[in-house]
């Protein structure tokens, strides 16, 4: 009997062991993921998430692009082409958006005659508002060039577009019109440049992964650049991404302060912004991200170009919020003085709207054109310093 | 009568007459017999003669050997003479001593039996040679500063990046050491050169050490012009808000020197971040020396109206009430002109009233550390009792304000705080009946 309960006991060990053998085989596995896991999120831990935010047309994609072309590959042939539709979209709007301008200023200004397009052009212009209602549009041939040009030239068409800021124009218009010949090549393949001047409206997000090399080539830091689309349908996708965010970079476009927005024409481009801008510095969730360390702010005051050329003619003042500006002298002193006045007025929104303890937080204001890649670089450098310095702060080690 | 001692000054000692190895001047110095520290540089005969009196006074942080020393006078010897003792004495020196009826030799105290005494020329040679070789090498090395500081200057117009950023820390290290770099600099266009690596795009790391240049040195008011532009002005403020507590600092003093001086738009001290910047570093107990800085440029950028609203909507008002106890007596009085300032206007006023330990704190400051301080407490009491007439005033009277008030009434201090005090305790007494506001004035005695 006892041998019966020997060979039985062993029997039940050596069932056991395969239990335990299938188990720890399992529990090797499921140790190897846990592993795994927590590498990855170690090294998530130090990636660190820029956030691009702001109003529509602000120039948050342009930036976007300019850090691919800065610190990645740059675009490749492939996706180079890939933007011919949406330079040639980006065409047929423009022209079609200025005649249906013309058309509207001739029917409702006293001096009506300034609007009307010459008569040779009428069938022309009807024909190309025509398609740039499509939904697709053709390839844009010689001809379709030729006859956009002649109507781009019209004086009508050129007084309707002096008087853009009116319309939904946008700021590639003028570049791409004097660029017709060579958009129509067969063999045309987009430059970097019109890359950057392409407009196409973003939807949801997009995300890059780069690390801006030193001069002495020792690895940086790396970081993960987020894309958004700006108009008001696509801001309540912004709230998921918000957690953990090192850096929001918040574009708003200076030169707009006359302009009304795609969305709603009745509204002010850059009141917009400031009410964007009033409603981001609120959110709770940029109070603590990694490290403990508070999410800086980074104000991009974007499209410097274009508002240095508008200050001199259309006065600050055209926005309600910079109502009590007043113009100092002219020329360059104007432009600058105008620039420090906007600047000035973001300064005082970000102060109203942050609490006390939380003015210890990064924040610091930059002058972009973000289609000067040369300017781009040398902006994120000083981006790139500042988070650097930043980490080494809040590491006890400066 | 100062026995000399043949002091442990001199390391090798000094012994011709054993060892013998003293040749000639050139060896003796050269190989640093005559001690007195090293790096004795060899001259070649430059005809040049210097006044040696003048050259003692110019190298007066110097060892001077031993032996070159008058044992009378404990100073170097213009004109050594030996008495027949063969001890060797300053002129002027040993000839005072025999004025003075003495006939014997003041180090070995034996009486004189000759009284002639010889110039000691070998001496003389050996200190003028000896001097002349030091002054030579001193002059060379702070040439030498200037040289370099020369050279860093061209290195900047021409370098970039980590090398512009080394120039710059040794160009600082240079002009904070050396005076007569500093003079090299401004005068070589230093400044305009410093200034010009300032602009939008200038990182931290050149930023801070250009200006830590900057601050040391003298500038045209040209030069201020030039540093005045609000983008200059844009980078110095971010500097200032992230730097180290000494690029702080720098950044402080160069803005208190840029808008000293009347001729300036208060535009440039009018930006938010300035002001929160200088706040925080107001704030930080842990570096008293910013402190005291950041209060001095608070104390200037009130005095310029326009300005206070913005300072009081930054919440300074009740941060600096809060710092009062910590001041020392120069911060205090900076930090009370400051409240008072603020105190002129009515949002200033309201933030000191809403601050609960404000009066109280300043209450008891007056009459405890200066007039000055005395003054600016009475000026933010009588500012904030006529505001809210009721409520402060019980408040300063509970925290003992009656009894301070007749304090300075019965002092030396100088008669318009009398008068003020004087009127001060009458708002406050209007409050109460006789008997109630005596008693709050814990007085023995009845006033008027």
């Amino acid at each position: 009997m006892l041998i019966t309960a020997i060979e039985s006991m062993g029997l039940l060990c050596s069932r056991h062991q395969e239990y335990n053998q299938a188990d720890s085989e399992e529990n090797a596995q499921t140790a190897e993921i846990e592993r795994r896991i927590e590498q990855e999120t170690k090294a998530e831990k130090h990636i660190q998430k820029l956030l691009l935010l702001g109003a529509g047309e602000s120039g948050k994609s342009t930036i976007f692009k300019q850090i691919k072309l800065l610190f990645q590959t740059g675009f490749d042939e492939a996706e180079l082409k890939s933007y011919i539709p949406v330079v040639y979209a980006n065409v047929y709007q423009t022209i079609k958006t200025l005649y249906d301008g013309s058309k509207e200023l001739a029917q409702n200004e006293a001096d009506s005659l300034k609007y009307v397009i010459s008569a040779e052009t009428k069938d022309v212009a009807e024909k190309l508002s025509s398609i740039g209602g499509r939904l697709d549009y053709p390839h844009l041939s010689k001809e379709l060039a030729q006859e956009i040009e002649t109507l781009w030239k019209d004086a009508a068409i050129q007084e309707t577009y002096s008087r853009g800021n009116e319309f939904q124009v946008p700021d590639c218009a003028h570049y791409f019109m004097e660029n017709l010949s060579r958009l129509s090549d067969t063999n045309y393949v987009p430059t970097k440049e019109d890359v950057l001047f392409a407009r196409v409206r973003t939807t949801g997000v997009v995300e890059i992964q780069f690390s801006p090399v030193g001069e002495n080539k020792k690895s940086g830091e790396v970081y993960r650049l987020f894309d958004v689309g700006g108009q008001r349908n696509e801001r309540r996708k912004w709230i998921h991404l918000f957690e953990g965010v090192s850096a929001v970079i918040f574009c708003a476009a200076i030169s707009e302060y006359d302009q009304t927005l795609f969305e709603d024409e009745n509204k002010n481009r850059m009141m917009e912004t400031r009410e964007l801008f009033e409603w981001v510095l609120k959110q709770p969730c940029f109070e603590v991200c990694q490290l403990h360390v508070k999410t800086s702010f980074m104000l991009f005051l974007n499209k410097f170009d274009i508002f240095e050329k508008k200050v001199l003619n259309v006065p600050l003042n055209a926005c309600e919020w910079f109502k009590d500006y007043q113009p100092v002298s002219t020329g360059k002193q104007e432009i600058e003085h105008a620039y420090e006045f906007v600047k000035k007025k973001f300064e005082e929104l970000y102060f109203q709207c942050t609490a006390p303890d939380r003015v210890d937080r990064v924040f610091k204001i930059y002058r972009t054109t973000a289609l000067d890649q040369k300017l781009v670089k040398k902006t994120f450098k000083l981006v790139d310093e500042t988070l650097r310095r930043r980490n080494l702060f809040e590491a006890g080690l400066l | 009568m100062p026995m000399y001692q043949p002091s442990s000054r001199g390391r090798d000692g000094f012994e011709v007459s054993g060892g013998g190895q003293v040749l000639d001047l050139e060896t003796a110095v050269k190989d640093g017999i005559l001690g007195g520290g090293g790096g004795v540089v060899h001259s070649c005969a430059t005809g040049e003669k210097f006044d040696l009196k003048k050259m003692i006074e110019e190298l007066d942080s110097i060892e001077i050997p031993s032996v070159f020393i008058c044992p009378i006078s404990l100073e170097p010897m213009q004109d050594p003479v030996t008495l027949c003792t063969g001890q060797t004495y300053e002129r002027s020196n040993i000839l005072k001593w025999f004025s003075l009826g003495h006939f014997t030799c003041p180090t070995t105290m034996q009486e004189l039996w000759d009284d002639s005494i010889t110039p000691n020329s070998t001496l003389y040679q050996l200190i003028y040679s000896w001097f002349t070789q030091k002054y030579l090498a001193m002059k060379k090395r702070s040439e030498d500063v200037q040289g370099r500081a020369l050279e860093l200057l061209e290195t900047l117009k021409k370098v970039k990046g980590q090398a512009r950023v080394q120039a710059l820390k040794e160009l600082r290290q240079v002009v904070s050491a050396h005076d007569s770099a500093k003079k090299t600099v401004v005068d070589n266009g230093g400044v305009a050169l410093l200034s010009s690596l300032l602009g939008p795009f200038t990182t931290h790391a050149v930023g801070s050490e250009a200006i830590g240049i900057l601050v040391n040195l003298d500038f045209s008011s040209d030069a201020k012009t030039n540093l005045r532009q609000p983008a200059k002005v844009s980078l110095m403020v971010d500097i200032l808000n992230e730097g180290s507590i000494d690029t702080k600092i720098n950044c402080t003093k160069l803005i208190e020197i840029l808008i000293d001086g009347e001729d300036f738009e208060s535009e440039i001290v009018s930006s938010l971040s300035l002001l929160v910047g200088v706040l925080r570093l107001v704030k930080d107990k842990r570096h008293p020396n910013g402190v005291l800085a950041g209060l001095r440029l608070l104390k200037m950028i009130c005095s310029h109206e326009s300005v206070r609203n913005s300072v009081v909507s930054i919440g300074a008002v009740p941060q600096l009430v809060e710092l009062l106890p910590t001041l020392n007596p120069e911060c205090l009085e900076l930090a009370l002109y400051v409240l008072e300032a603020l105190c002129t206007l009515p949002e200033g006023g309201l933030a000191l009233k809403n601050c609960p330990s404000a009066i109280p704190a300043i209450v008891k400051l007056l009459m405890k550390v200066s007039e000055s301080c005395t003054h600016f407490a009475l000026s933010i009491l009588w500012a904030v009792c006529k505001l809210a007439p009721e409520e402060c005033a019980a408040l300063a009277v509970d925290a003992g304000l009656a009894a301070k008030l007749l304090l300075v009434i019965q002092s030396g201090c100088n008669p318009v705080l009398k008068q003020r005090s004087a009127e001060l305790l009458k708002l406050c007494s209007l409050n109460y009946t006789a008997t109630l506001f005596i008693s709050k004035c814990k007085l023995t005695r009845t006033i008027q």
